[in-house]
């Protein structure tokens, strides 16, 4: 275990509410961020990951509810904290990327204001002041002309230009560590790479910790240090990087980083598909989530639901794991 | 569920419809059973000028025969306003019908014949959209009086009334109907169904009708709100329904000479019974509009 | 874009010539302009006159060109009811409409603008709700209902306001004011809160449905994630981009708070143009009619060319797309 985390979510549970029923989203989740570490969260649409995201800084809406759980930030504990203070710990200490950069930005306000106001809100800066800052953060980001930039309105920016814009944004008010929920799910595949550069720049210019959710594996294994896999709304394994692809524990992940598509020796694309689908919310089988399409289920894994149990490195919640790195 | 069977559950679920319903209902029978039972106080020679200007039956001077006072003629205020009501809703209802029939026939031809005859009937609905009911209904008043003079018979000013407010909703029915059509109209279905020997336009119709029911109920309910007011301005300013076959419209101009003098009751009872119409209409309009439309129909 | 927007004025003044159409033909096949505008004494000369004046000698689409001439030119033809220039009644009554449509508008944007956010912002909270549920009655009640409701509260009652009449009025030289006096702003209250009860519901209404939207859109819910105060979010971000359709919605709604300026002009005795229409209706002055017809016609027609045109300059997100 590593030292105090910097961020820690514990047995977060949430729920949606859908015609009086309460369906579970989230069951049970823990994972922790160390100070200066970016975590990859990674996991098929659905299974949960950006609702644990938001879930950190309370920018849940109903139908969906936190039910049980608890966010510690450095050991303050975000799950209590009434809206007021929610509203500081937003931007200030949490930033957030949003994923789609086309509707993320207010349409009627140009970047300049957008980016004063978010500084303004947490920051105590004279006019001057922010400005410059604006103009320094949009240079920060790979974006030329700055001054021209700050006038304009986001409809003339392009989508890669935009998303800049928007991690500039998160990153403005200089917060602890910032969550990317699919920060470049939506954008083209050519700024796809520009764009996590970047990121990994600021990450180590500004030692700003990262939540990274995304379900693409490619964007883990360039970014992440430590992994947690997310599958039909629990945490299924956690560990290193270098750990997670070199040897995952569980079967899902082994599945997943198999479907990854990638070039055997010869150069050939080589891609295996995990059968089946991931159940959606509500329409969770018994036992382990994933044992309907696992090949090595059992017998027991159709009744037991597998805890996240420590292993040698890292966490897995399965009864039979594959096998740990030293072991092969 | 047929539409029919669900629309009624949602009205049982409804309690706000349910109550506008049954308001309506109420005020149906009270505008056409009262009428069976007596006799039409504008009509009748002689009346009572003694009772005239009696307060409701609570207030010094009352009488318990007149429960809502007398009018300045004499007039029980309750028979004056089932006469009143049941003209204000023949003329709102006959109102949305005819738009319904103009609109429909404009429609159906607009979309069945297309080209020229099409874009000229949008291009007139398009501009008839500057005219709010009420100034249409004006302007057509003001050349029916050009016509036959000032001077008519209530029977011809009605009519007028209807037709004038009625030309001013063809637009919305005609609308909605062309877009039925254009869609059915090249169906493969209506192709096959030419080899049996029927004409393309009752084939179009039989198809048309169950798809265009919803919505087109919807404009009727909106619109027979419109219409009941707009008839009550119409009368209100003098140039709608006179006195001797009046509507509620009539009614609160009559009474509103007094109001001044303190008679207050003679225009505020019909007033009041406009208003619980027009709510009424209103409100169940908003409900069939809610319940038919299908973005609103997932949530519950 | 300057050809769409040539289409679209050229299409506009094509309507407005077809409107006119209709008008003249009113007035060409309706009443007996010789019978109304000549004394039972006239002579033949005095009847010539009146027939060149009129242009009644010539074929039906020179009288109609002379017609649009004189529209443009300003001569609107002469009154059956009044034998005047309906163009001199128009701007006789013209500075009392224009003024009472100007303080309704004031009470539009005073009372319906921050009640509408109210309920938009905070449509749970009980103010909202008996707001919304005051503004049912708003649209639900025929216009004179709300008139008689309010001179039989204020005026009878109370004794605050006058019930009708302009109030003392100030000549300007051609626009005669009733904003200078005490006693014209007194007579103006009631019958432009009238007039602005069916505006303020509509505003009230649709503002709180836009906030509602908006509150739920994307770049709101980044807003909040950055920390932003609610205040804010609402006031900078969320109430700009709600405004913007209320506000266009609005003056499209333009012809229907002209039709309601004939009842209300009505019920107050108010002399505008509205009360003019009416009187020209009851007498069937056709010229009258007419002009009006053309009139509320080209308003409507303008103002909304002027907003197809300006949405793009308005909300920039359009300005991409049509350029």
């Amino acid at each position: 275990m590593m030292g105090e985390p910097l961020l820690a979510v514990r047995n977060l549970s949430i729920t949606l509410t859908r015609n009086g029923e309460h369906l579970p989203v989230l069951n049970d989740v823990s994972f922790e961020v160390a100070p200066g570490e970016v975590l990859g969260v990674v996991g098929e649409s659905g299974a949960g990951k950006s609702v644990a995201g938001a879930a950190v800084i309370d920018l849940l809406v109903p139908p969906l509810h936190r039910t049980a759980g608890e966010i510690s930030l450095r050991g303050d504990r975000l799950d209590l904290m009434k809206p007021r203070q929610m509203r500081h710990v937003r931007g200030k200490r949490v930033g957030f990327i949003f994923q789609d950069p086309m509707t993320s930005l207010n349409p009627v306000l140009s970047i300049g204001k957008q980016l004063t106001d978010t500084m303004r809100a947490h920051l105590k800066l004279g006019r001057a002041e922010l400005n410059r800052r604006a103009l320094n953060w949009v240079e920060r980001v790979g974006l030329p002309n700055p001054e021209r930039i700050l006038k304009a309105a986001p409809h003339e920016l392009s989508g890669g230009q935009r998303q800049r814009i928007v991690i500039a944004l998160a990153l403005c008010a200089e917060p602890e560590i910032v969550i990317a929920d699919e920060p470049t799910t939506a954008l083209d595949v050519s700024v796809q790479a520009q764009m996590l550069d970047l990121m990994r720049t600021l990450h180590k210019e500004t030692g700003t910790a990262m939540v990274l959710i995304t379900h693409d594996l490619g964007v883990v294994a360039k970014m992440a240090d430590r992994v947690a896999v997310f599958y039909a709304g629990r945490v299924v394994e956690t560990a290193t990087a270098a750990a997670l692809f070199a040897a995952p524990r569980h079967p899902y992940t082994a599945g997943l980083i198999g479907a990854t598509p990638a070039l055997d020796a010869q150069g050939n694309m080589q891609v295996v598909a995990i059968p089946g689908a991931m159940p959606g919310v509500g329409a969770l089988p018994p036992g382990c989530a994933f044992h309907p399409r696992c090949p090595r289920a059992q017998a027991d894994c159709q009744v037991i639901v597998p805890p996240l149990a420590p292993l040698e490195e890292g966490y897995a919640a399965c009864l039979y794991p594959l096998p740990a790195r030293s072991a092969q | 569920m047929t539409a029919a069977r669900s629309l009624f559950s949602t009205v049982r679920g409804a309690p706000g419809a349910t109550l506008a319903a049954f308001l309506i209902l109420a005020l149906f029978l009270y505008a056409f059973l009262v009428p069976l039972f007596t006799a039409d106080p504008f009509r009748l020679a002689g009346m009572s000028i003694m009772d005239s200007f009696t307060p409701p039956a609570w207030m010094e001077g009352g009488n318990a025969a007149f429960p809502l006072g007398a009018d300045d003629q004499g007039r029980n205020i309750i028979t004056a306003m089932a006469y009143g009501l049941r003209t204000s809703i023949i003329v709102g209802v006959s109102a949305v019908l005819i738009g319904l029939v103009l609109g429909g026939a404009l429609g159906l031809l607009a979309g069945f014949v297309g080209g020229r005859t099409d874009a000229v009937i949008m291009r007139i609905a398009d501009v008839q959209l500057a005219y709010p009911a009420l100034l249409l209904a004006m302007v057509i008043d003001g050349i029916a009086t050009a016509v036959v003079g000032r001077e008519r018979s209530a029977t011809l000013a009605i009519a007028i009334v209807i037709f004038a407010i009625g030309i001013a909703f063809w637009v919305q029915f005609a609308r909605t109907i062309r877009s039925s059509v254009l869609v059915e109209r090249d169906q493969d279905y209506v192709a096959a169904a030419q080899i049996t020997g029927r004409s393309k336009l009752a084939i179009v119709l039989r198809h048309i009708l169950p798809n265009v029911m919803a919505p087109v109920l919807v404009i009727a309910t909106i619109n027979l709100g419109i219409a009941i007011i707009t008839e009550a301005t119409l009368s209100f300013l003098g140039i709608g329904i006179p006195l001797t076959h009046p509507s509620l419209g009539a009614l609160i101009r009559n009474g509103n000479a007094f109001l001044q003098s303190g008679e207050w009751w003679i225009s505020t009872w019909p007033c009041l019974l406009l208003a619980t119409l027009v709510i009424g209409v209103n409100v169940l309009g908003d409900h069939l509009r809610d319940h038919f439309n299908p973005k609103l129909r997932g949530r519950s | 874009m300057i050809l769409h927007f040539v289409e679209r004025v050229l299409q506009t003044i094509v309507v407005l010539l077809v409107i006119s159409f209709v008008a003249f033909m009113l007035i060409s096949t309706l009443g007996d302009p010789l019978g109304v505008l000549l004394p039972p004494d006239a002579t033949i000369a005095e009847r010539n006159a009146l027939i060149a004046r009129l242009h009644l000698d010539q074929p039906l689409l020179q009288r109609f060109w002379s017609f649009i001439s004189g529209i443009l030119q300003g001569d609107f033809g002469l009154s059956y009811r009044t034998q005047q220039d309906v163009g001199a009644m128009i701007a006789e009554r013209l500075p009392a409409t224009v003024e009472l449509a100007l303080v309704s508008l004031l009470f539009t944007i005073i009372l319906a603008i921050p009640a509408g956010i109210l309920c938009g912002v905070k449509p749970k909270a009980l103010v909202s709700r008996a707001i919304m549920l005051v503004s049912i009655a708003g649209i639900t009640l025929p216009n004179f209902v709300i008139g008689i409701l309010l001179i039989a509260v204020f005026s009878v009652h109370l004794g605050w306001f006058p019930s009708f009449g302009r109030g003392g009025t100030v000549d300007l030289g051609g626009w005669t004011t009733g904003l200078l006096t005490v006693s014209g702003w007194q007579a103006v209250i009631l019958p432009a809160l009238t007039l602005a009860s069916f505006q303020m519901t509509f505003v009230i209404r649709m503002l709180r449905t836009q906030l509602m939207e908006v509150g739920h859109s994307e770049h709101i819910r980044f807003a909040r994630a950055r920390g932003l105060s609610e205040t804010r979010v609402w006031f900078v971000y969320a109430i700009r981009n709600a405004l913007l359709p209320t506000v266009t919605m609005l003056g499209l709604q333009l012809g229907n708070i002209i039709a309601f300026s004939v009842v209300t002009e009505s019920v107050f005795a108010w002399p505008g143009l509205g009360s003019l229409f009416l009187q020209s209706v009851q007498a069937a002055d056709i010229p009258v009619i007419a002009i009006y017809l053309i009139f509320v016609g080209a308003v409507y027609m303008l103002i909304n060319l002027a907003v197809e045109l300006s949405y793009p300059l308005i909300d920039p997100r359009l300005k991409r797309r049509s350029a």
